[in-house]
């Protein structure tokens, strides 16, 4: 039982997430319901509108349930206050989005120093940890630019080192390809999944992209109208 | 989040709205500048009041009568007649030994004849104690004070010394004669006689205004000498006459004795010791108590003009966080999604407040600083030109006040930042995130 705990990085028990708008219900995710073991690459399949942003913020901490549960690397997401929940998105989970999200008007380096701002890292060395990450992604020459100087798979790619730097167990990607072209596109999907075999960390991604999902990730769920679709091949 | 990452983070978003904040932080500083300079004026003024007042010698000096006496204060008091002491040479000297006492003197004043130059004068004597060297009025004497307390020299009132020389100054040096009735005890018991006796006196200085040397010296005497020597030369007085009748027979009492302080620290303490002797005591201290009142009114009216700028400098600081709040929507997701906390973005609006606070405080109180010297040169510039008073320092920034004024604005910066800053904490990050 324990070690199956330990196992598992993500688990989804009857998680909804429902708006209210007026006098009708919109069930974003709807008692959703899945597992996905540590050191996993999954990618979230399902067409525009079926709740894979939504489920992917539950899980991010940045939204909140309206019923079930939902637990990242054995933290109980439900139970959480706003504190700890910000302590979980340093400590836990890094995030990428379609849109790449990093602050226009920072270079790449103070981009990628944010979340150890936050966590309170220790100043001492934290250059060292940004250039390290940054030299990972190939960016170590574009430290002093700003985002809008870059191209977008480098903005991505920059955006991938800012969400490793605290070390998480778990990454969640939105739709990270989304906004590049193919050859960029490519060239973020070789460097998550290097990062999936080289560090063990375990990578949650949406897509739209069928065959971007059959090619990098080795479990698929696939979601419409905020369900999950049981039995799909390769979900387990 | 660690503090120095905090201002590292608010002074770079500073940075980015350059002009919006630079105009923000010049409103504050005008607020503060207004306040510093209203409060410096109200504290200049203060000072020169107390300045002038206590030059005067009034806050140094206790008045003590005899509760019998007729200008008794209480005539109220509870206690009987016979409770009522006299005022000896004993309890002059109880007096003199309490602390902070410099000079215990009675008050002599009598009429005489003063004879200059072979003319006679007929005029009000005053007796003048030592402790009267350092009045604002003694100071300023032409000539110099009496050499010792018992010199036979007197200081002339300017006036008066015009009747004797029409160039007044000419009567410094000179010798004067002065005739006076001497009082003696007289044979029969509770009596005295009264002889005419002569003095020789050098005149050593003139007075323009009138010394504070006693309570009735409004009626004006014209001739000061030493008040010791004065006693020396039992001078009938108007009071004698009362005295006789009531005085316990043999003995020397006084009707008033004047007492200096050594500051004006000393006279409360004073006052209430002589009241315990059950003697009648007055100051002037009520009179400070009322001025210090008033001051500490003018002082609130200024200070509450002053702030009016910086509270209206405080809505600016609430426009700027607040646009500041719309605009960077998208960052502050994105600081939440990286691992912010509620409180982090709501600390990080409030060290870009109190940033602001900080800096236009410190601004503002030079720019104060500057007003006030403005206000106090114009001041001056009036005093001398129109009024031909000496140069007078209307205004004072003391140190406190600077930093007073600095703290005073960061608070009511980080209280503008209060409403904005929860603003920014309560964003939803998955709404400011959602859309391009
Ligand atoms: N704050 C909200 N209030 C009301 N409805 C919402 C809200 N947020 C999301 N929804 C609805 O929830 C559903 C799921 O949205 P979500 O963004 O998760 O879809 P998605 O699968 O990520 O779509 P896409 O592929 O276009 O990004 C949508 O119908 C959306 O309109
Ligand atoms: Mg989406």
């Amino acid at each position: 039982m324990s070690e199956q705990m330990i196992a598992t990085a993500i688990e989804a028990r009857r998680a909804s997430r429902h708006y209210a708008m007026g006098e009708n219900q919109v069930r974003a995710v709807d008692d959703v319901s899945f597992t996905i073991p540590a050191g996993e690459f999954a990618a979230l399949l399902g067409p525009s509108g079926s709740g894979k942003s939504t489920l992917l913020n539950l899980l991010a901490g940045l939204d909140r349930l309206t019923s079930g549960g939902l637990s990242v690397d054995g933290h109980e997401l439900g139970a959480m206050d706003s504190e700890a929940l910000a302590r979980y998105r340093r400590h836990t989970v890094g995030m990428i989005f379609q849109s790449f999200n990093l602050v226009p008007a920072m270079t790449l380096a103070d981009n990628v120093e944010l979340p150890l701002r936050f966590a309170e890292a220790p100043r001492a060395g934290r250059s060292e940890r940004v250039m390290e990450l940054l030299h990972s992604v190939g960016l170590e020459k574009r430290a002093q630019h700003k985002p809008s100087e870059l191209s977008g798979g480098e903005q991505q790619r920059a955006a991938i080192a800012r969400a490793l730097v605290n070390r998480p167990r778990v990454l969640l990607a939105d739709e990270p390809t989304g906004n590049l072209d193919t050859r960029n596109g490519q060239e973020v999907m070789t460097l998550l999944s290097e990062l999936n075999a080289n560090t063990g960390v375990t990578i949650l991604m949406v897509t739209h992209d069928p065959a971007l999902a059959s090619r990098y990730a080795r479990q698929q769920l696939h979601m419409a109208d905020g369900r999950l679709i049981p039995n799909v091949e390769g979900a387990r | 989040m660690k503090r120095q990452d905090l201002f590292e983070l608010a002074g770079r978003n500073m940075r980015n709205a350059r002009l919006r904040n630079a105009l923000t932080i010049l409103g504050i500083a005008v607020g503060v500048a207004s306040l510093v300079a209203t409060c410096s004026l109200g504290i200049g003024l203060q000072n020169f009041a107390n300045r002038q007042l206590m030059r005067s010698g009034m806050f140094q000096t206790v008045f003590v009568t005899s509760r019998q006496d007729v200008r008794n204060m209480d005539e109220n008091a509870e206690t009987k007649p016979d409770e009522q002491p006299q005022i000896t040479g004993e309890t002059r000297a109880r007096i003199a030994a309490l602390p902070g006492v410099e000079e215990v003197a009675p008050e002599v004043r009598a009429t005489a004849e003063v004879v200059y130059n072979g003319q006679p004068q007929f005029t009000l004597l005053a007796g003048l104690p030592q402790s009267a060297r350092d009045e604002d009025s003694v100071e300023k004497v032409q000539g110099r004070f009496f050499s010792g307390p018992n010199a036979d020299e007197v200081l002339l009132q300017r006036d008066f010394a015009k009747k004797l020389e029409s160039d007044p100054a000419n009567v410094i040096g000179k010798s004067v004669t002065i005739r006076y009735a001497e009082r003696q005890s007289g044979e029969a018991e509770g009596s005295f006689s009264i002889e005419r006796h002569e003095k020789a006196f050098v005149i050593v200085g003139l007075l323009d205004e009138q010394p504070f040397g006693g309570m009735r010296m409004i009626s004006r005497a014209r001739v000061f000498l030493p008040t010791a020597t004065a006693e020396q030369m039992n001078l009938m007085q108007p009071a004698d006459t009362q005295q006789l009748v009531r005085s316990t027979p043999g003995q020397k009492t006084y009707s008033m004795l004047t007492v200096r302080m050594k500051s004006a620290a000393y006279a409360e303490q004073v006052e209430d010791a002589v009241k315990k002797m059950n003697f009648s005591a007055y100051s002037y201290l009520d009179a400070a108590r009322s001025m210090r009142r008033f001051f500490a009114v003018l002082d609130m009216f200024l200070f509450l003009f002053g702030s009016l700028a910086l509270v209206v400098a405080s809505l600016a600081i609430v426009n700027t966080l607040v646009m500041a709040v719309l605009e960077r929507r998208r960052e502050i997701g994105i600081m939440k999604a990286v691992g912010a906390s509620d409180r982090d973005v709501q600390r990080l609006f409030f060290a870009e407040a109190a940033t602001m606070g900080l800096i236009g405080g410190l601004l503002g109180v030079a720019l104060g600083w500057f007003i006030g010297r403005a206000i106090n040169f114009g001041g001056n510039v009036y005093l001398s030109h129109t009024m031909h008073l000496p140069k007078e320092n209307l205004w004072s920034v003391p140190v406190w006040l600077g930093l007073a004024a600095v703290v005073f604005a960061v608070a009511v910066s980080v209280l503008a930042g209060l409403y904005p800053a929860a603003r920014a904490a309560r964003l939803d990050p998955v709404q400011s995130l959602r859309y391009e």
